[in-house]
């Protein structure tokens, strides 16, 4: 087994490590690191999570392998799935999601943890870049227990101080209390993932804060790729690279067709 | 007096005709596509789309589109956001009345239910309100909670793709309708189902449980009319022309985006000359199963 490792694959070991047994995990499009996390996670210590892509909700604790990739809207590459939230709703139960977990990107993401997928611009009207839209972004934000914010860059353009536009409300303008003042019940983005590191959110500020550099990233890197600046604790961690077991599995029951490691 | 009970079933030609210049439509998952390409070939103009993806990004390409009332225009394909749509936006070609999807089915719920607006609460605290002025932020009465107003969205009508319905409009879905397409029956003057198969009303009374959309207001026999995208129970999405598409529209020369919209979309005079052009084996060969 080649223990050398991409980046990608550290996010979804990272990922995955802080996902708990029980928890429902939604995975929305194009987010290769996020589904391989929770596929992980599902395979590794998690026989009781219910994996939800798309519209298809399933268990499959019992299968060897739940190979990468799956979408809800095609049945015959969904076989994995128990029942789909696509018959005529979606968001029609979004009381008592504490144990929902998901995941969010965006063209801007900032300080306190607000990201931005409507578009880039000081003139809505004349966008100098339009984004895809908030998808569901708002609605899960505001009610599931916890999400993460994983991006596929980490530049001073993504990480800014302040989101030109917000589609999903992270800490506001900071303070512990930002989102309950909103009476927003969900508890809000609980880390940052990027290929350079692990960031966290201060406990009072809920400024942005770094929790741990990726293995051969160094400090001032992360500060130079950061449009802002980050909370930085008195000890930085590295972060823990992936056990070979975890590759294992990842590779051979997950992303058999090596998608995190291109 | 004709006493016999009228059907409803019309061509693609004459449902799309129902679309007028200036309307808001619906469109829902899967794709009815054959009716999109006949309103693209009919040249409608200046219409408000309830739609995502790559069917709002065909219309805007093909100059139907004046608004867009869109929660996702995210396509893949190399495009993270698809072409035309972010053109139009980006030039103010188009108008965006930004949701999401919690907002958007508040909506078409408000719409169906006759109410001047539902309460949604994704949203608050988000740029939403201020990027879209119709949605108001105000206080419950109730409970004093913040929460955003939605109004109703009334789609003039509904367009949709199902597997079955009967020659009165009795619709039944194979593996259950796209999450949006009740909401947007709902919600709409009237709606046009496209189906792959028309069924006896015999059979429809069998089993009246799998009826999911109790009268539609026109049937159109369409077979293979979602392509390229994916019919659920019938053929799966067409990603090679899916590629096609996105690469004509993304590679930012008229000239190759004009060719496809007049090659799939403005040419083939219904759906039987398309699916003569897309042909028989490629059709084939997206059997679901």
């Amino acid at each position: 087994m080649d223990t050398t490792y991409t980046v990608q694959e550290l996010m979804a070991v990272v990922l995955a490590r802080e996902l708990n047994d029980g928890e429902v995990l939604r995975v929305g499009v194009a987010s290769p690191v996020p589904e391989a996390a929770v596929r992980l996670a599902h395979l590794m210590h998690g026989p009781n999570m219910e994996l939800v892509f798309l519209g298809a909700r399933m268990n499959v604790a019992h299968l060897a392998s739940v190979p990468m990739p799956a979408y809800g809207w095609d049945r015959r590459v969904v076989r994995w799935a128990e029942s789909y939230s696509d018959t005529g709703h979606r968001f029609d139960r979004v009381k008592d999601w504490s144990n929902h977990v998901f995941f969010i990107g965006g063209v801007q993401v900032d300080a306190y943890g607000n990201t931005n997928l409507i578009g880039i611009g000081e003139d809505y009207r004349r966008l100098r870049f339009r984004g895809p839209g908030s998808v569901g972004t708002p609605t899960l934000s505001t009610h599931v227990g916890r999400y993460y914010i994983v991006l596929n860059n980490h530049t001073p353009r993504v990480l800014v101080e302040r989101c030109d536009y917000v589609s999903a409300f992270g800490w506001g303008r900071g303070g512990a209390d930002a989102r309950r003042k909103l009476g927003l019940p969900g508890g809000g983005p609980r880390l940052c993932v990027t290929p350079l590191c692990v960031m966290d959110f201060a406990e009072e500020s809920r400024r942005m804060r770094l929790r741990s550099l990726h293995p051969g990233v160094t400090l001032e890197a992360v500060k130079a790729a950061t449009g802002f600046e980050l909370v930085i604790p008195s000890a930085v961690a590295t972060t823990a690279a992936p056990s070979a077991a975890e590759l294992e599995a990842l590779r051979t029951r997950v992303d058999i067709e090596g998608r995190l490691r291109r | 007096m004709n006493s016999a009970r009228r059907t409803r079933i019309v061509d693609e030609l004459e449902a799309a005709e129902w679309i007028q210049s200036g309307m808001t439509i619906a469109i829902g998952q899967p794709t009815p596509m054959a009716l999109v390409r006949q309103i693209i070939r009919r040249g409608v103009r200046d219409l408000t789309v309830v739609d995502a993806g790559f069917s709002l990004d065909l219309l805007i390409a093909a100059g139907c589109v004046r608004k867009v009332v869109s929660y996702y225009a995210g396509g893949g394909f190399g495009y993270p956001v698809t072409p035309a749509f972010r053109r139009a936006a980006e030039r103010g070609a188009i108008e965006v009345w930004e949701c999401e999807e919690g907002i958007l089915c508040a909506g078409l719920q408000a719409a169906a239910q006759a109410l001047p607006f539902l309460p949604w609460r994704g949203g608050v605290g988000t740029s939403l309100p201020e990027v879209n002025p119709d949605l108001k932020v105000f206080t419950d009465p109730i409970s004093g909670e913040t929460l955003i107003a939605v109004p109703p969205i009334k789609p003039d009508v509904a367009i949709l793709h199902a597997a079955h319905a009967d020659p009165y409009g009795n619709v039944q879905h194979l593996g259950g309708p796209g999450w949006i397409d009740l909401f947007m029956y709902r919600a709409a003057d009237r709606t046009i189902v496209q189906v792959e198969k028309i069924i006896a009303n015999e059979e429809v009374r069998a089993d009246a449980w799998r009826t999911t959309i109790a009268g539609a207001d026109a049937v159109v026999r369409a077979p293979y009319g979602a392509h390229p995208f994916y019919s659920r129970g019938y053929y799966i999405q067409d990603n090679d022309h899916l590629r096609e598409y996105a690469e004509a529209a993304g590679a930012g020369e008229e000239g190759r985006l004009r060719a496809y919209l007049e090659r799939y979309c403005r040419e083939p005079a219904s759906l039987g000359d398309y699916l003569e052009r897309i042909g028989i084996k490629r059709l084939l060969a997206l059997h679901e199963y």
